[in-house]
């Protein structure tokens, strides 16, 4: 027959009464009670061995070595959040994007202008590939996805440009020629990503408008 | 940094995710013992339990873009770790409730302990008996020390659900502790 535990018995064991304030007749079943589950836990620590550490960062360095855990980082990484506001900026928008065709080409160039989301910048990118049959890039901004951004050719002179409205704050971001070669941007500065590669570097500022 | 100078947690995730894998291992040193009681409890076995934590820490590795709260990772780490335990639960047979438990810490052994050394072991053989949910709640309430409230918010569920799970582990152990 199953036995079971008085629920006045139990709220002792909860630590929620003490067994003095229980009617007599059950102090002896709390007393028991008490005696086979509570007194009998172990509470000592649990050290491990010293070479979980070893053998957790050996597993850990493997893992960031190999081709798509990087790119595993950047898809699951939180995503910057935006805000939507609008910016009624779109005449001073427009007038430096005009303002683009009389300028020197770089390599990276930002302009502030509307882009439907507060703070928000528009961010020319532009490869020397004249070789190339497809350039894209990828980063932070488009989840570092090597297909969703491709860049446009640029007459035959073998420049490919794009131009994306990003949010504030820093992105990295490589090009990727020709679907396989990832390729740093010449003319911006990078970073070590931790797995074996660089990543272009751009901070955007809609103060400055203009920062690589 | 805390008051003592150390990084947070937020910090070091931060900068894992950034590419200096090898903040990783502040993390390890941190958590790699503070829930290994809990582990040993649930596999019963500080081996089984070895290899749990090592498990959700390549795991947390692994998935770290998605702790969306840096600054608690702890309880993001707990939660996956508890999932490996709940797996490897399910996928041991517990054939007998004494199984695998004696390396479960136990008190020194000396003639004056022997009863209770006894005691603990057939309570720890009837803690692997119990479903992975009692066991859980058993453990993180009369090992870990936590309140039922601070068991609820680290298990998003609620005091009573808790509560009726334990009672019915109280009960259970009873019927296993007392069987002839």
């Amino acid at each position: 027959m199953k036995r079971e535990w008085n629920p006045l018995v139990k709220q002792v064991l909860d630590g929620e009464r003490g067994i003095e304030s229980l009617p007599p007749d059950l102090r002896l079943e709390a007393e028991d009670a008490r005696r086979l589950l509570l007194d009998a836990i172990e509470r000592q620590a649990v050290s491990l061995s010293d070479s979980v550490d070893a053998r957790v960062m050996a597993r850990v360095r493997r893992r960031a070595a190999t081709p798509w855990s990087r790119a595993w980082h950047w898809l699951s990484a939180p995503t910057v959040p935006r805000w939507v506001v609008m910016v009624p900026i779109a005449a001073a928008a427009v007038l430096l994007m005009l303002m683009r065709t009389s300028t020197p080409p770089a390599t990276v160039e930002q302009r502030t202008a509307l882009t439907g989301q507060r703070d928000s910048v528009y961010v020319r990118f532009e490869l020397y590939a004249p070789r190339a049959s497809r350039v894209t890039v990828a980063g932070t901004f488009n989840r570092w996805d090597p297909t969703a951004t491709p860049l446009v050719r640029l007459g035959s002179d073998g420049m490919w440009t794009v131009t994306l409205a990003l949010p504030s704050g820093q992105h990295q971001y490589g090009f990727i020629v020709d679907g396989r070669n990832w390729v740093t941007d010449p003319a911006a500065p990078a970073v070590d990503d931790g797995f074996g590669r660089r990543n272009s570097v751009v901070s955007v500022n809609p103060i400055n408008g203009r920062i690589l | 940094m805390d008051h003592s100078g150390a990084p947070s947690d937020g910090s070091v995730v931060r900068a894992v995710l950034a590419g200096d894998v090898e903040q990783f291992a502040v993390l390890v040193r941190r958590y790699r013992d503070r829930y290994a009681r809990y582990a040993a409890h649930m596999l019963g076995s500080i081996d089984a339990a070895e290899d749990a934590v090592q498990d959700a820490m390549v795991r947390a590795y692994t998935h770290l873009g998605q702790c969306r709260e840096p600054d608690n990772f702890a309880g993001w780490f707990f939660l996956i770790l508890r999932n490996r335990c709940f797996a490897e639960r399910r996928r041991t047979r517990w054939e007998s409730g004494l199984e695998g438990v004696d390396e479960v810490p136990a008190p020194e052994q000396t003639e004056s302990e022997l009863e209770r050394s006894e005691v603990v072991k057939a309570l720890q053989g009837a803690l692997l008996r119990l479903t992975a949910e009692q066991r859980e709640v058993f453990v993180l309430k009369h090992v870990e020390g936590l309140s039922y409230e601070e068991i609820a918010a680290r298990l998003s569920t609620s005091v009573a659900a808790l509560k009726m799970r334990m009672h019915r582990a109280y009960d259970r152990l009873r019927e296993l502790l007392e069987a002839p």
